[in-house]
């Protein structure tokens, strides 16, 4: 065992009882994914319980960012690129070609691994996405943004200046901003892509603490390279090698006693 | 200092000094090769002002402030009367009607090849773009001269008479008897031919756009049309009002195809199915044949020229800061 192990073991509070199982919330069966010829994601089965954090592990290109871009169809963008199996958001098939993508996309929110304020003012940014939606009046729409930018932990630092752009802000703020920005939709799901590898620890720690907080409410996927942080934030932990889903389980357990030799050997740092 | 580079004297197995001073000659020749190419720029831009001055001075003399809103232009009257104010006019119109027409329909062929055009016939259309422009602007003329002419003097304006036959300012505009040649005529040409620019440029700072920015958007339940106006458009602003700023510029001093087309009548009329002239147009027509005081008159309108394309550009810069300031940068 390295030093490693010991280090992410002690996060996870020692003796700490795993929640009790949720209802799943999305639900992937023999789920695969294609990037043209290229076989991405192989036979893919889990469920990402309601109101749970669940965190995907794995050496880069393993195929987690893919996943997470299938729950929201993000891969439609872009020709070339299929996904075969099944995939249900409660009884939604988010694999229907029919299905309504903005709708869904306002069900599943996203945040990504660089912050990606719109080129308009951060009060726009929040009021921009709930305009898709609903129309409201000036003091609802301000009440609206008060309340998205409180949960995305913003506020204070935002509420005099809320007419400045949104690209005025430093990183973790403007990383805050896009959480604020997806809560602000009302989502079911929230999926977050790495948030916190363009940020500076302090600003990390406020974005897991934020993650933790939106846990309550929401249904949520982390893709992180950084294991401390899966440890601290979810309840789950999935890892994934070479476009298989390895291990899935409760995030203590995979921590401390994983019953795959690969993903014992990444997470004691052994390769990834 | 002194002591380091005694060290790395000491410790080089050759003259690291002299090495460096080569470098430095060498530093020095790209210092001054450089600054006068920069240089070269204004005593170009000087030159050319300077003698267009000295050219336009007669005519300055003679006319005074008052050529900026005479209208007549008779150069073979004892003594001439000349007037800067028909093409003025018609260079300010023709170039705002292919600016309405040539900046939506250059947009939209740039929002479509980036955003909405499967992948086979990107290349295609791209390529019939970048053909567009290079095609010579004589061809333009002669196109807009026996097709594009007979057809708006044939079918298109009768049409909007028709329509528009009473309604109050739009009923002056398109009235007038049919002519082949008419400001209309070279507004639609300059359309086209600007079109490539306004396409081509927005094509390219559309590429610009972090595709995470857009997916982020798209994550939020946008449509495409709502991903292209709220994020790309302003995202891209800058460099799209560059790309009109160019297209305007060549608009304004397009002479060769507008000259066949535009009809070289000196009389303003309100309908936009006459004929008119350009400033660049009445230069091209009359400079040969022209002398003394003609002479300079056609000089002082190529010095207004300048001076037009100089203040649409100023125009153009204060509304980009302006704008900037609005969006809270």
């Amino acid at each position: 065992m390295s030093e490693m192990s010991v280090s992410v073991s002690a996060t996870v509070h020692p003796g700490s009882q795993p929640l009790p199982e949720a209802p799943a919330k999305v639900t992937a069966r023999n789920l695969n994914f294609y990037y043209g010829e290229h076989h991405a994601l192989k036979n893919i089965n889990l469920a990402l319980g309601t109101n749970r954090v669940t965190a995907f592990i794995g050496p880069s290109g393993c195929g987690k960012s893919t996943l997470l871009r299938i729950f929201n169809r993000m891969y439609d963008l872009y020709p070339g690129q299929r996904a075969t199996g099944q995939l249900l958001l409660d009884h939604t098939n988010i694999l229907d070609p029919k299905l309504d993508l903005n709708l869904l996309r306002a069900r599943v929110g996203m945040v990504f691994q660089k912050p990606t304020p719109f080129p308009m003012t951060i009060y726009e940014n929040i009021a921009f996405g709930i305009r898709l939606y609903e129309k409201i009046s000036k003091p609802e729409m301000d009440d609206r943004v008060e309340k998205a930018l409180r949960g995305g932990a913003l506020w204070n630092e935002v509420k005099d200046k809320l007419n400045a752009s949104g690209l005025s802000l430093s990183g973790g703020q403007q990383q805050r901003l896009c959480i604020a920005r997806t809560v602000a939709v009302r989502p079911e799901v929230i999926l977050f892509d790495e948030p916190c590898s363009a940020l500076d620890p302090i600003s990390t720690a406020k974005v897991e603490e934020l993650i933790q907080e939106l846990s309550e409410n929401y249904t949520i996927a982390i893709v992180t390279h950084n294991m401390q942080q899966a440890a601290r934030v979810s309840d789950k932990t999935a890892f994934m090698y070479l476009g298989e889903l390895i291990e899935f389980d409760d995030t203590s357990k995979i921590f401390t006693s994983p019953s795959d030799r690969r993903t014992q050997d990444y997470i004691t740092g052994r390769f990834g | 200092m002194a002591v380091q580079s005694d060290v790395i004297d000491d410790a080089g197995p050759y003259d690291r000094a002299k090495a460096l001073s080569a470098f430095k000659l060498g530093d020095v020749t790209f210092y001054w090769i450089t600054r006068l190419s920069a240089i070269s720029v204004l005593l170009i831009l000087g030159g050319i002002i300077i003698s267009l001055i000295v050219g336009a001075f007669p005519a300055m003399k003679e006319y005074g402030i008052s050529f900026l809103w005479t209208q007549r232009w008779a150069p073979s009257a004892d003594p001439p009367v000349l007037g800067a104010l028909g093409p003025m006019y018609g260079t300010l119109v023709t170039s705002f009607i292919a600016m309405l027409i040539a900046i939506p329909v250059g947009l939209g062929i740039a929002i479509f090849l980036t955003e909405l055009c499967p992948q086979w016939l990107r290349r295609p259309i791209g390529i019939a773009v970048e053909l567009l422009a290079g095609i010579p602007s004589i061809i333009y003329g002669m196109w807009g001269f026996f097709v594009l002419g007979p057809f708006l003097a044939n079918t298109f304006q009768p049409f909007m008479i028709r329509v528009f036959d009473g309604v109050p300012v739009l009923g002056a505009i398109f009235a007038g008897p049919p002519s082949y040649l008419s400001l209309f005529n070279a507004a639609l040409i300059l359309a086209i031919m600007v079109l490539p620019f306004i396409t081509s440029i927005s094509v390219d700072v559309f590429k610009t756009v972090p595709p995470v920015l857009k997916e982020a958007a798209y994550g939020v339940g946008c449509t495409t049309w709502e991903v292209v106006r709220s994020v790309v458009i302003p995202y891209t602003r800058v460099g799209i009002i560059g790309g009109v700023m160019l297209a305007l510029g060549r608009a304004l001093g397009e002479t060769m195809a507008v000259t066949f087309i535009i009809g070289n009548s000196f009389r303003i009329s309100s309908s936009i199915f006459a004929p008119g002239t350009t400033i660049s147009a009445a230069i091209a027509s009359e400079f040969a044949e022209s002398d003394g005081l003609h002479q300079s008159g056609l000089i002082l309108l190529g010095l207004l020229l300048f001076v037009l394309t100089f203040f649409v550009l100023a125009a153009a810069r204060l509304m980009l800061m302006r704008l900037e300031t609005k969006a809270g940068k």
